[in-house]
């Protein structure tokens, strides 16, 4: 068995339902803290686990896929992961450098050219300017916007967009790869190289979590499925059907 | 045998918990991301000067005219252009600069969080890489602008004393004044709007109790206590007095109070912020 890379440990996220406790003014925060003080008793709150107790484990090299409806908690999984949100208890331990990507480009910028997106990008996914710069050929090549990498990306087509984002994060090293359902972006025929990148990155020792409606994807992808249902993990992990065919480390 | 071998993970080590950092911790975390910073403030000059016709020159030109209207304004029309040592344009430069990299700063670093919650609410690094960046962008304009200051004290044939070897101090002051307002206030912002109405109309009283325009000699004897209260009056006064040979004499008891509440809005500022980075989505 390959070690351990995400450990998570009973973790929880809960959300009050009423705007007591998050007031959204100077006006409703006065409003509510006169009221306390008035009935003298803490508000009742409604309350919301959009994660209730989930414990999981990631050894490297795996693709876990979560799946399960809308509102079962995957992105706010995904999002406690990538450090967006903190969880209300529980906690996450990481070995290794993660990368997220929730959404297709985050922190492109529409006046800078493909090139300059590139290093803002590539930095935000936390990799240096001097290891992007060997990388951009292989970036480019990938993306195929080639002609067009020092045209401002406001000019760009959705699909040159959306692969170049996705050529950045699948070429910045990191030991975890976090994908949020940015897979059903782009042609079939990015998609298919999107499989073709993630299968190959998986066999280098990367980490993979990823979010699906496509059934098809996870089929393909997964090497182990995980079922969100209402914020729980009932049903634990299981074993996915694409081929495990990752080695041990072999360090000692 | 062709699969490559698994190479190790990197051996850093990271407890997600909800737990707010240490300084040091996150001090260290900074530090792990100081090309994100140097990426946005790229940006943020890109994105300043592209399609525009004089591009870098803008940067010379506002510092120019501010300076131009204001040596009109309150040397010309109001007369305060006497009893100066030196050349009154000169006296004003040392105010309006400052004041006018405090006054873009300042607001600046206050919206930088509300601009780019977008980016904040799918990716993760400091979130106080933004306010930074902020301050850093407008301060390559105050730099740039003390270049100005030297080619004014040329054409004056004019020579700042040995007092000019604390002129960086005093603008070590305004930067670390300003990242302290703006980690703070770009917190508050994203919960309470309120104070994205309130800054700016502070700032246009500001510059009337600051000493830009004047200097506090003009203020009556009994109001200077008070007046030296504005931390700003400890940072221009010290400014003229490093460059302009300590023009009215060593400004001490705005500097003591200016430095003192800047340490105390410093210690607010980083402790509040620490404990909300990491429920600025959940607040937004």
């Amino acid at each position: 068995m390959s070690r351990v890379v995400v450990d998570i440990a009973n973790l929880s996220k809960r959300y009050s339902l009423s705007h007591q406790h998050r007031p959204d003014s100077l006006k409703a925060w006065l409003r509510s803290l006169a009221r306390r003080a008035a009935s003298g008793k803490q508000p009742v709150d409604e309350e919301f686990w959009a994660l209730r107790d989930v414990s999981l484990q990631i050894r490297q090299g795996e693709c876990l896929a979560l799946v399960g409806k809308n509102g079962s908690g995957k992105s706010t999984l995904l999002k406690i992961l990538s450090r967006i949100i903190p969880p209300t208890s529980g906690h996450i331990k990481v070995s290794g450098r993660i990368a997220s990507m929730l959404e297709v480009g985050t922190g492109f910028h529409p006046e800078l050219t493909g090139r300059e997106n590139v290093f803002l990008n590539g930095a935000m996914l936390g990799c240096p300017e001097r290891k992007l710069r060997g990388r951009l050929d292989a970036i480019v090549d990938f993306s195929g916007v080639e002609r067009f990498l020092d045209t401002p990306v406001k000019h760009y087509s959705s699909g040159m967009y959306v692969r170049l984002a996705y050529s950045i994060a699948a070429h910045v090293d990191a030991d975890i790869l976090v994908i949020d359902e940015v897979l059903a972006v782009g042609d079939s025929d990015f998609q298919e190289r999107c499989i073709l990148s993630i299968e190959s990155l998986r066999q280098r020792g990367t980490t993979i979590l990823f979010v699906s409606h496509n059934t098809d994807l996870v089929r393909r992808l997964a090497t182990h499925v995980a079922t969100l249902t209402q914020g729980r993990l009932d049903g634990g992990v299981l074993p996915g059907v694409a081929r495990h065919e990752s080695r041990e480390p072999t360090h000692q | 045998m062709n699969h490559p071998t698994m190479p190790k993970p990197s051996d850093r080590m990271l407890l997600i918990d909800g737990i707010p950092p240490t300084l040091i911790g996150y001090w260290n975390e900074l530090l792990s991301f100081h090309e994100v910073l140097r990426m946005l403030v790229r940006r943020d000059l890109i994105v300043r000067f592209r399609q525009t016709y004089f591009g870098l020159a803008w940067l010379l030109f506002k510092p120019l005219m501010l300076m131009a209207v204001m040596s009109f304004a309150f040397g010309f029309l109001a007369g305060f252009d006497k009893n100066h040592s030196a050349p009154y344009p000169l006296v004003i430069f040392c105010g309006v600069i400052p004041w006018y990299f405090f006054s873009n700063a300042v607001p600046d670093s206050m919206n930088s969080l509300l601009n780019h919650i977008h980016i904040i609410q799918k990716t993760y690094f400091p979130r106080a890489i933004f306010p930074i960046a902020a301050v850093a962008v407008d301060a390559i304009e105050f730099f740039v602008a003390w270049m100005l200051f030297a080619l004014g004290c040329l054409w004056f044939g004019y020579l700042p004393g040995w007092q000019i070897v604390f002129f960086p101090l005093f603008c070590l002051q305004l930067l670390f004044l300003c990242t302290a307002l703006g980690l703070w206030l770009s917190v508050i912002n994203v919960q309470f709007r309120d104070i994205g109405n309130l800054v700016p109309f502070l700032l246009t009283i500001g510059f009337f109790i600051s000493p830009a325009g004047y200097t506090s000699m003009r203020i009556p004897d009994q109001w200077q206590l008070l007046y030296a209260l504005n931390p700003l009056v400890g940072i221009i006064e010290g400014l003229r007095w490093s460059l302009l040979n300590g023009m009215d004499g060593f400004p001490q008891t705005p500097v003591i109070l200016s430095l003192s509440i800047t340490l105390a809005i410093g210690l607010i500022a980083v402790k509040h912020f620490l404990a909300t980075e990491a429920d600025l989505v959940d607040l937004a």
